[in-house]
């Protein structure tokens, strides 16, 4: 029967023969192999290490052992299992240095008295070293076309609970200046579950619709791993400050119409699967899919704020494998979104206003829509991308290998097409005062105003624009290299004929 | 100037990229919020104030705009008045006046307005040719505007919330730290305009900037009395200076109406400001209801 749980190395409970040094004879594995089924329970747990790590923490994840070990049907097989997974969580709390993490079993000594003789009694010990409290970092990150240079402080394991503080700085391509600070935790000692209390402060440019955005805010957030590898969920409480701010001569009526201050209140969910297949020698995923949902509801009944709405996206990639050997692969995007005016009040009748230009999609962009420049699909007041309320965007490609580099390389030749569209709600009737973007639409109008603009993402082919080019499939990021030449446009959109660079992690 | 022969597109490129798009379609529909901002046929004027007043035209409540939509209006230069706020302007202060997109797209901040009324509307009457132009609008500048400032930003009753505070949003945090950011902002114009700076606003006593305020608006009234014409310096007709006075003493007399300094403005100089301020709302404002302005 299990009977101690030693964190430290240094308590040892009387009677118990505790290991303080990994024994060079341990279980070996083909003895576990052939006795898979044979009866066995946990005599006692070690961990040595873990110094600064709090107890509870590692009852949350060594407890599970002891429980199993507990039932009088449990084999060899179950308590190893256990033990896998309970090194997993210990890896994944993040504490702990990789490469240093242990585990010996060996047999209980016989002598102990009340030792069933039928079972494998077992003395588990898991050996650990804690990773450094304090980190430092710097370096740089590649997202959404955008580079930034950062600096990383982290304080780990504060309470010894796995809590973890991180303060970030950094500026980029576009971003001024931000600074992030959060604090995160697993929940009831579970890697897998971790609350986050997030404080940000920020500016950035925006030069497809001529100004800077401020923010300021916080969030908590709550974020599990799903039931099969790859999937995680998070929900998410956040309230920011929006300043728009800084525009610039040629600022368009529409941003100067949103000029100001609104605060954002919302709950978001999101749901992210990732099934991609990446065991190739490169990032390039061979096959499967990657599916991501969120959606977020700002302003609603007590959420209140300056601004209320539902937004829903979807997304999701597909890539399939070309005949093998061949190096070849297909993929596919497709990309839906539905901003839903909402008002602020409990119900769902009264009026709402409309959406501004910080809560809108936009779309177009080296790495959604090749072939139009960042925002430069739908409504554009002069050269201002003021964003739509309803998104539809798909995409194909084919990545096949150049010819003397071969499969193996990061190099790949791409050749594609991709489509979208991004339109505004409309309501009819001609309503030019100031007022009626400050008093809203009924919830009829609002209904009806999505419904013509979800019928007229289909009126028409969409904006259109296909071409080719070279991918290069680096670790961190993806980078692409394309010709394309725009096919379908509307008036206001803005194409890109020639070339176009692209730096990314998701692409369409 | 052309671009160098090496960013040029080649020729045969060109021809290509001429065949490009296929197809066009009409321009997307801009989004709701946009329509009463990109209604195209008048010049749009920038200025504080309530959507409902903005949409009649009626009197802004701040005074640098009071100014210039009362100038406009005196010399026929039809504008659209818009809510604003001081993020959408080119110079980072209200107004400002954005020309139908027909005419251009750079806004002209109020420091040319008096170009663009000279150009698009009756001529303003030439400033007059007098030293003490200068002395009397330091007197607006200074001793008036601080008064304002106290009476309106800073003192308890203000109406600097309802104008500037509660519009930007609904959120009581941001209101208040949008209110302490106005705040302090007003006292250090305050401080600037008295000369005391490096002084804690605590010190100043504020009873005293009220009371300068109300000895400039004397001064103003006896200069008024002076003039056989009604209008500062003798002059044919109101200009900027008449406008200038004009937005402190319809503001004061409209919205600040349980103080001292208003009174002031009704008595000073046997009512002279109150019937300047009169005959302005008639020329600015004609055949309106002087109850509803």
């Amino acid at each position: 029967m299990a009977s101690s749980l030693s964190p430290g190395g240094s308590r040892k409970q009387a009677g118990v023969n505790t290991l303080t040094e990994p024994q060079p004879d341990p279980v070996g594995l083909q003895t576990v192999l052939d006795n898979a089924l044979a009866p066995a329970s946990v005599h006692s747990i070690e961990l040595h290490g873990a110094t600064n790590t709090r107890r509870s923490l590692l009852d949350h994840i060594f407890n599970p052992i002891i429980e199993s070990s507990r039932n009088p049907n449990t084999t060899l097989g179950d308590v190893t299992a256990q033990i896998g997974i309970a090194s997993g969580k210990l890896s994944r709390l993040g504490i702990f240095r990789e490469e240093s993490t242990r585990v010996f079993l060996a047999d209980a000594p016989r002598s102990q008295p009340g030792l069933d003789p039928n079972r494998t009694e077992l003395d588990v010990s898991f050996n650990v070293r804690e990773r450094g409290r304090f980190a430092l970092s710097a370096g740089t990150d590649f997202g959404n076309s955008e580079g930034t240079a950062y600096t990383n402080a982290e304080v780990r394991n504060i309470l010894g609970g796995a809590e973890k503080l991180t303060l970030n700085a950094r500026v980029g391509t576009r971003t001024r200046s931000a600074y992030n600070a959060t604090l995160s935790a697993p929940v009831n000692g579970n890697p897998d579950i971790q609350v986050a209390l997030e404080a940000l402060k920020s500016s950035a440019q925006k030069p497809w619709a001529s100004h800077d955005e401020h923010l300021t805010g916080g969030s908590l957030k709550l974020a599990w791993a799903g039931v099969r590898p790859g999937d995680t969920h998070s929900f998410t409480f956040a309230s920011i400050w929006r300043q728009l701010t800084g525009l610039t001569a040629q600022a368009s009526p529409t941003i100067r119409h949103d000029a100001g201050d609104s605060v954002k209140n919302s709950l978001g969910y999101s749901y992210i699967r990732d099934r991609f297949d990446r065991s190739g020698i490169h990032s390039l995923p061979q096959s499967g899919h990657q599916l991501r949902i969120t959606t977020e509801l700002a302003g609603w009944g007590p959420l209140q704020g300056d601004v209320s709405f539902s937004k829903t996206e979807f997304e999701l990639n597909k890539t399939l494998p070309g005949p093998r050997t061949s190096g070849v692969i297909f993929s596919g995007g497709l990309r839906l979104g539905l901003l839903y005016p909402l008002p602020f009040s409990y119900s769902l009748q009264g009026a709402a206003l409309p959406s501004r230009v910080n809560d809108r999609f936009q779309l177009g962009g080296p790495t959604d829509v090749r072939g139009f420049k960042i925002g430069g699909l739908g409504p554009h007041d002069g050269s201002d991308a003021v964003g739509g309320d309803v998104f539809a965007a798909g995409g194909i490609s084919m990545l096949f290998p150049l010819p003397v580099l071969g499969a193996d390389s990061p190099l790949r030749l791409q050749l594609f097409a991709n489509s979208g569209r991004l339109v505004a709600l409309k309501h009819k009737g001609k309503s030019t005062e100031a007022s009626s973007s400050l008093v809203g639409h009924g919830s009829g109008a609002v209904f009806k105003g999505v419904q013509s603009a979800v019928s007229d993402l289909v009126t028409g082919l969409p904006s259109t624009a296909a071409g080719f080019g070279l991918v290069y499939a680096h670790p961190v990021a993806r980078f692409e290299l394309n010709f394309s030449l725009p096919l379908v446009t509307r008036r206001g959109e803005e194409s890109r004929k020639g070339l176009q660079f692209g730096v990314g992690i998701n692409f369409l | 100037m052309a671009a160098p022969s090496w960013a040029q597109v080649p020729k045969p490129l060109q021809r290509l990229f001429d065949h490009f798009p296929l197809l066009t379609y009409d321009a997307t529909t801009l989004p709701e919020r946009s329509r009463p901002a990109t209604d195209d046929t008048l010049p749009t004027l920038y200025t504080f104030t309530t959507p409902e007043e903005a949409s009649l035209g009626r009197p802004s409540f701040n005074p640098s705009c009071l100014k210039w939509q009362t100038l406009l209006r005196l010399s026929k230069v039809p504008v659209r008045i818009l809510p604003s706020t001081n993020h959408s302007s080119p110079t980072g202060a209200l107004p400002f006046l954005l020309p139908p997109r027909s005419v251009s797209q750079t806004p002209i901040p109020a420091s040319k307005l008096t170009d663009y009324i000279r150009t698009h509307g009756r001529p303003l009457p030439p400033a007059p040719v007098t030293p003490r132009l200068d002395a009397y609008q330091a007197l607006i500048d200074l001793p008036i505007r601080n008064a304002w400032l106290y009476v309106v930003y800073l003192h308890s009753g203000g109406r600097a919330d309802g104008w500037y505070i509660e519009p930007a949003s609904r959120d009581p945090l941001i209101r208040y730290a949008l209110r302490n950011g106005l705040r302090e902002a007003a006292a250090a114009e305050i401080l600037k305009g008295t000369g005391m700076l490096g002084i804690d606003l605590e010190d100043l006593d504020m009873q005293v900037l009220e009371k300068r305020g109300q000895e400039a608006l004397e001064s103003l009234a006896e200069l008024l009395r002076e003039s056989e014409t009604g209008w500062f310096f003798g002059a044919e007709e109101p200009g900027v200076f008449d406008a200038s006075v004009f937005a402190y003493t319809y503001l004061l007399s409209r919205h600040v109406s349980d103080r001292d300094i208003s009174g002031t403005v009704k008595v000073a100089a046997g009512g002279a400001l109150d019937k300047h301020q009169m005959r302005m709302l008639e020329m600015a404002w004609p055949g309106w209801d002087k109850e509803k302005l």
